[in-house]
């Protein structure tokens, strides 16, 4: 036996753990510096030329990414918030107010077993729940979250939108075909139908914004209701507004016009062969599709990331940690555990049950809380994105409860008298909207 | 796929439970069609597709078919073309049982056929073997018999309530109700020992007195059970959506109504008021003063409200008795074993779902001879046959759920 | 009771009615032969006279010795059940023609006693097995047929242990069966 096998033989686990990382770690990092040092300015100067692709990159990766936790939020949010409104408890078991059920759904979802019916046709059964998944994330990417803050901005940007918003009916559809299912295949059909009739008069009441800004970007549209609460299109939109929010209700399949998934009809419509996570990707698309449904109504009609009203901001801040220069390090050491002792001390002496060390807990999770609120507010104050995300995701999530209080309500319409209201009601009233509209900007523009 | 997977040697007439059988594609044994030739003209026409039809096999499990019901539909497309309902999933054979077991053994058999309404399963054959024995059940028995079951009556139609909604895509009145018909089965726990199993009526009277507990509870209950009922029926009556899936839907006449045996709530909606507390009095009800709500539309709306109505009906009745109940036994004396002379009774009584009738035979000794149960459940259940067609399939529920059947009682 | 019903009944039906009319609580009671019970219920129902327009209860009854069908009616002319036997149906094979004409809600009740009892009405068109799975043979509320449990009244059975199972059974031939009382 050599020196080096008694040597690892005599070491403990984490020893041996140190050993082979710290080597390998040496030797990646040398590898890595002369990979940089040989193709490294190359790369860079790629990245650099290919601005707008990398961009691209990172931000559908951040979207995708974006989709599964507002996903929990909204499915927390709906089991509570019926559990209330049906005089239940609802979650009240994991995590706080049981706010960790929708992450123990998912990982109990990734974890069940995923079979295919006899009979089903594979390959389109198992894509059906990627296509609706990713029409689902494609069309988040040009939701303009906050100033500066969106996936990308196309000069086509709601045309983009309702393009990757129909393509989720192909997913249905395929859903529904493939499963070998009779409940299957009526759900995938009734979603067909829905979906294509409730489109014409989703897109035909959205043109009135259109003519109303000039163009189809949603960034510029937004911007076009910059300033109070009455520059919002709501108030020059309002006919508009109420057909877009039926006609969005029935694209996302929600309730009343959830003919697809009618658990009293047709058991879970095109998903009823589904489970496992391929059913979990059904379940995280609707509603993400109710984030989406949602984040467009407010950037369409009730000015996106815009505020209210006008908020005397951006406060100047005269806070330059830079200036402190080496003053900053002393703060940043000598800061914090002090901190954690000023906040711990009152509790350690003013109840004698707690010990020392449970009193400096206290003061650690005080400090954190304090520390996170004071980054957040001068965050606040100094960049105006993050004003910009606040504002939209509050009034986005109160149309979430919205779509979670109508789904608490209201009993779900019949399939004939979803058509007869789409064809019969909403697409006048939609093309009602559009000459009114075209006829006023011809009237005063002149 | 072409190829059929049969390793085994499957007989022509497997069952369709059979595993080897789903192995097969090519007999088409997704299909619900019987694995036997038809028997009768109906089932041959049934099972007999056209061009464009299909059949949808909804149930045993299905979220809406209130129990345990297979119903073959025949549909074209979203129209409902034809149904045939298949029982027999929740078959006990209660008749058979009853006739095994002695007279008050018997009762106890009743409870679990409509299992949301058990005091009015017991009363019937109660009343049948007062007959068969002639005994006069004391008054205050009576009255308490008619608290406690027009409070099972209220507690019924809350939960038809929820089950209507929910059948039409609400979430909530089936929670709102829920709530409320759970107030009456703790009261009612209090009174007999059970929530939903009562087992309290008994021959010549009924198990125990009122006491505290339950009296507590239902002062605090009727304090506020006006107010609770509108706020849940406003839920429904007020929206839009409700009314218009709801009216007009599955109408039927009086004369087709009585053609088809139907009674209770089904057959005042169209019309008639036959009600067999006032058409054919029993118990106590001569004496207490309460209206007989009709309505002439005949469909599901006039359905649902009617039993509102009725709801209403029945807190008049709980209040006339808590007003007059007189004092005096609960129990007429009576031998521990009972042996009733040779003979024949009939007694119906006035359920929330409609008639409920026990034909009894007693040949002398202490088990009945022969015991027939009439639910009115079974009855209403056949014409959900001759309403659907022709409507669509998310109607078929909605006129399921209106005539209200409970699998327990019509599976027996 | 109503006397006044059971003088019409006598006078109309007398010629049919193969037993005195019985009355007692609140019930008259007429036995007819199983092939008059058409005219019988067509007359009760449409007559004037009696108007029985609602089928309480359709029911089937093995005696033991013969098979019954049950009818129970109401009408707003008289304050009593009126119940009709249709009395002597062959055990081997009973046949009663069906009220289906009448009230096309017996259809299940017949179904049900064909199911229970094997009776066949004849002119019901859908006359299957309701309850039990279609290939099922026996007719389970007949008297012969013994219940799994059924020690006491199977006398060839004796005290049965309770761990060994037993299915429901139809009787072996010449096993004592209940029979109705007389009347």
């Amino acid at each position: 036996m050599t020196v080096v096998g008694r040597t690892w033989d005599r070491l403990t686990i984490p020893g041996k753990i140190l050993a082979v990382v710290i080597p390998l770690g040496a030797a990646l990092t040398a590898g890595l510096a002369i990979l940089i040092a040989v193709v490294g300015g190359a790369v860079v100067q790629f990245l650099a030329d290919n601005l707008p692709l990398v961009r691209f990159v990172v931000a559908a990766t951040i979207v995708l990414l974006m989709t599964i936790p507002s996903a929990f939020l909204i499915i927390y949010m709906e089991m509570k918030v019926i559990a209330l409104m049906n005089l239940r408890y609802g979650p009240d078991r994991v995590g706080p107010f049981g706010s960790a059920l929708s992450v123990v759904h998912g990982l109990k979802v990734l974890m069940k077993e995923d079979f295919t019916p006899t009979g089903a046709d594979v390959p389109v059964f198992t894509m059906a729940p990627v296509v609706v998944y990713m029409s689902s994330v494609l069309s988040l990417l040009v939701l303009p979250f906050a100033p500066g803050l969106f996936g990308q901005d196309f000069n086509i940007g709601l045309l983009y939108f309702f393009a990757m918003g129909g393509l989720t009916v192909v997913g249905l559809l395929m859903a529904g075909w493939s499963s070998f299912n009779k409940y299957s295949l009526l759900g995938g059909l009734r979603s067909a139908a829905q979906i294509v009739s409730y489109e014409i008069p989703l897109t035909l009441s959205v043109v009135g914004v259109i003519l109303l800004a000039g163009t189809m970007s949603l960034n510029q549209i937004v911007l076009g209701q910059a300033g109070s609460l009455f520059d919002w299109y709501l108030w020059r939109q309002p006919l508009a507004f109420v057909v877009f929010f039926i006609a969005v209700t029935a694209e996302a399949n929600r309730t009343p016009f959830d003919l697809t998934e009618a658990d009293s009809e047709i058991v879970a419509g095109f998903a009823t062969e589904y489970s496992g996570m391929r059913f979990g990707f059904f379940f995280f698309a609707e509603y993400v599709n109710v984030f989406i449904a949602s984040g467009l109504t407010v950037a369409l009609f009730l000015g996106g990331w815009n505020a209210p009203f006008n908020w005397p901001w951006p406060v100047t801040v005269g806070l330059d940690p830079g200036g402190l220069g080496i003053g900053l390090l002393l703060l940043l050491a000598i800061g914090p555990p002090l901190a954690i002792v000023v906040l711990g001390l009152p509790f350690y002496l003013l109840n004698s049950r707690i010990r020392f060390w449970q009193a400096l807990v206290i003061g650690f999770v005080l400090f954190n809380v304090v520390a996170v609120g004071a980054v957040l507010g001068l965050a606040f104050l100094s960049f105006d994105w993050v004003v910009g995300l606040l504002w939209f995701m509050g009034k986005t999530y109160a149309f979430v409860f919205t779509f979670v209080w109508m789904r608490g309500t209201l009993p779900r319409v019949r399939i004939d008298q979803l058509m007869g209201f789409a064809w019969k009601w909403l697409l006048p009233a939609a093309l009602l909207n559009l000459f009114v509209t075209a006829l006023a900007i011809l009237v005063l523009k002149r | 796929m072409t190829t059929t997977r049969t390793p085994f040697d499957i007989p022509a007439h497997a069952s369709s439970d059979d595993p080897r059988v789903t192995l097969d594609e090519q007999l088409g044994v997704f299909e619900p069609i019987p694995p036997y030739p038809p028997r009768t003209e109906r089932e041959a026409e049934f099972y007999t597709l056209r061009d464009g039809e299909m059949f949808v096999n909804m149930g045993p499990q299905h979220p809406s078919t209130h129990g345990v019901l297979r119903v073959v539909l025949k549909i074209d497309g979203e129209k409902v073309v034809d149904l045939d309902p298949v029982l027999g999933y929740l078959h006990r054979g209660v008749e058979k049982l009853c006739e095994n077991a002695d007279y008050h053994q018997a009762i106890c058999y009743m409870d679990p056929l409509e299992y949301i309404s058990s005091l009015f399963c017991e009363w019937s054959p109660v009343m049948a073997f007062e007959k068969l024995l002639d005994v006069q059940v004391p008054r205050r028995a009576e009255y308490i018999r008619v608290l406690s079951g027009e409070l099972n009556r209220i507690a019924s139609h809350a939960l038809f309530m929820g089950w209507f909604a929910l059948d039409l895509g609400g979430l909530t009145p089936i929670l709102w109700s829920f709530i409320e018909r759970d107030e009456i089965v703790e009261m009612l726990a209090a009174l007999t020992g059970q929530r939903m199993l009562f087992n309290y009526f008994r021959i010549g009277g009924v198990n125990g007195d009122l006491n505290h507990e339950f009296m507590s509870r239902l002062g605090a209950w009727m304090s506020k059970a006006t107010a609770h009922i509108d706020s849940n029926q406003a839920l429904l009556n007020e929206n839009e959506i409700f009314v218009r899936r709801a009216r007009g839907l599955g109408v039927i006449d009086t004369a087709t109504a009585l053609q088809m045996c139907m009674t209770g709530p089904n057959l005042r909606a169209t019309g008639v008021p036959f009600d067999i507390r006032r058409a054919h009095p029993y118990s106590i009800y001569p004496e207490l003063d309460f209206d007989i709500p009709s309505r002439t539309e005949g469909d599901c709306l006039a359905r649902y409200l009617l039993r509102m109505d009725e709801v209403r009906q029945s807190l008049r009745i709980i209040d006339q008795c808590l007003h007059q109940m007189p004092d005096g036994p609960v129990m007429a004396k009576l031998p521990r074993l009972i042996r009733p002379r040779p003979g024949r009774a009939y007694a119906a009584i006035e359920g929330p779902r409609g008639q409920y009738a026990t034909y009894a035979i007693s040949d002398g000794t202490d088990q009945p001879y022969r015991m027939r149960i009439h639910d009115p459940s079974f009855i209403h259940l056949q014409s959900v046959g001759l309403l659907t067609p022709g409507n669509l399939i998310a109607d078929t529920m909605a006129i399921m759920a209106s005539l209200d059947p409970i699998m327990g009682g019509v599976d027996k | 009771m109503d006397r006044a019903l059971r003088r019409r009944l006598e006078a109309r039906f007398g010629k049919v009615l193969t037993g005195p009319v019985r009355q007692r609580h609140d019930e008259t009671e007429i036995r007819i032969g199983a092939g008059d019970v058409p005219e019988v219920l067509l007359a009760l129902h449409d007559e004037p006279d009696f108007r029985f327009g609602l089928l309480s209860d359709l029911a089937g009854v093995d005696t033991g010795t013969s098979m019954q069908t049950v009818y129970h009616l109401w009408s707003d002319s008289s304050g009593d059940w009126l119940r009709v036997i249709a009395d002597g149906l062959s055990r081997d094979d009973p046949r009663v023609p069906s009220v289906t004409f009448l009230w096309k809600g017996a259809e299940w009740m017949e179904r049900e006693a064909y199911d229970m009892f094997g009776i066949t009405f004849e002119g019901n068109r859908d006359l299957r097995r309701i309850y039990m799975p279609p290939d099922y043979a026996s007719f389970p509320l007949r008297k012969d047929f013994f219940l799994a449990d059924d020690a006491s009244r199977s006398p060839a059975g004796g005290v049965r242990h309770m761990e060994q199972t037993h299915g429901p059974t139809n009787a072996e031939a010449g096993a004592r069966i209940r029979q109705a009382p007389a009347s």
